[in-house]
């Protein structure tokens, strides 16, 4: 992102960085930039605070108001508490019959999370919920699912994965309330047959004769969730 | 033509031991270490751009989160290339091709705004604290070397500069 400002700059726009990684501002120095002490993935804060999202975009644009002769870098006072909302639970109850049961179970809980959120971010695989589950399963099959629309297999598989989660991840917040990312996170791998699913499917992208599908294989799951560190294993890559 | 004065390899280790949403700091060392120190360009001081005053700021947000809109192609790990997100672009309609597990999108399921926040820009318009958000925002894919990006970014700021922006928040994730 710094490179970014390097080149918008120089061809004559003014830039001002949202930053999470302060240590990769440091070292490329771009002309203006605001770390915020925030989780990875959300520059902005919080989910629904409208008012640290403003503070966060005001406090950026402010620094087009300093003279500047040298890189500047600036730290946002604010923070955004994570804790656990020890009030939620998974809204609705699994089906424990199968990864394609269980899926089928969270369809409705999904829809109204969509509702009530009032978007949804699957979709990326360009499968149906349900159908990257079912195309997940079936990867290594003698049959495997109809790939119908161009898009080369280890790659609809890699966002089919993320399509998943997501399906989950977003019938887990249909009643609102605050749980943490790391508290969806740990429902999701520890919870859930999906999540089980996607281990076994890493597991098997990894000795994939595939090289692409190799290739993916770490992208799959989050470290902390595979089975080595689990069970205190040793990585495959180590 | 901006070049990096060094260009160290630009390699991701092959395994990063990334606890999956939480902030650089609380990510446990030796795995905080090896994302702060990753190799990065080194660039001559660029300088800065004399902002407009505020009322007059016609302001885009770039972010390297991979958005496209639904219905796109995918961005591709380590694409150079860049989308455009109209406003009249729906907020369900905008996905993330950036499926890195080492960041959190939970954030951004529930509130495109956290990666996006083209409603916050829309309301410093309305108060005239800018002068306009821009019509069309933009993403890059995220984790692309930086030097692989210099031909786009430079076409995506002369387009920029040609619709009137002179103003941009860029926003990583």
């Amino acid at each position: 992102m710094s490179g970014l400002a390097h080149y918008l700059e120089d061809e004559g726009l003014a830039t001002v960085i949202v930053a999470l990684v302060r240590e990769h501002i440091v070292k490329m120095r771009p002309p203006r930039a605001l770390w915020v002490p925030f989780e990875l993935g959300r520059p902005f804060g919080t989910p629904g605070d409208g008012g640290l999202q403003r503070r966060v975009l005001q406090a950026s644009l402010a620094l087009l108001d300093k003279t500047l002769t040298a890189p500047h870098l600036e730290e946002f006072n604010e923070e955004a508490p994570i804790h656990d909302d020890s009030n939620w639970h998974f809204p609705g109850s699994l089906d424990n019959g199968g990864v394609l049961a269980e899926a089928a179970s969270v369809m409705p809980i999904w829809r109204l999370a969509r509702e009530r959120i009032g978007r949804s971010t699957v979709g990326i695989s360009g499968l149906p919920p349900q159908s990257a589950v079912e195309f997940i399963a079936r990867f290594h099959d003698s049959e495997p699912m109809p790939n119908p629309q161009g898009m080369a297999p280890v790659s609809r598989a890699r966002f089919a994965v993320d399509d998943i989660k997501a399906f989950y991840l977003e019938a887990a917040m249909a009643e609102g309330g605050q749980p943490s990312a790391r508290q969806l996170h740990e429902w999701f791998w520890s919870g859930t047959l999906a999540g089980e699913l996607l281990r076994e499917f890493q597991q098997r992208a990894r000795v994939s004769a595939d090289k692409n599908l190799q290739l993916i294989a770490g992208s799959l799951v989050p470290a902390e969730r595979t089975d080595w560190f689990l069970h205190g294993l040793k990585s495959p890559e180590q | 033509m901006l070049k990096p004065l060094l260009l160290p390899a630009i390699t991701p280790p092959r395994w990063v031991w990334v606890i999956d949403v939480v902030r650089l700091a609380d990510i446990p060392e030796p795995e905080r270490t090896v994302i702060a120190d990753l190799a990065c360009p080194v660039y001559a001081d660029t300088s800065p751009v004399t902002p407009v005053a505020a009322a007059l700021r016609h302001v885009a947000i770039v972010s390297t989160a991979g958005l496209i809109v639904r219905g796109e192609r995918p961005m591709l790990a380590n694409e150079a290339g860049y989308r455009a997100i109209a406003a009249t672009v729906d907020d369900g309609d905008i996905l993330c091709s950036h499926v890195s597990t080492n960041f959190d999108r939970t954030g951004f399921q529930q509130d495109l705004d956290v990666v996006l926040p083209r409603d916050r820009l829309r309301e410093l318009e309305e108060e005239g604290s800018i002068g306009k958000a821009a019509d069309t925002h933009y993403a890059f894919m995220g984790a692309t070397s930086p030097v692989k990006l210099e031909d786009k970014a430079r076409e995506l700021g002369r387009s920029m500069l040609a619709l009137g922006v002179n103003t941009v928040v860029l926003a990583p994730v």
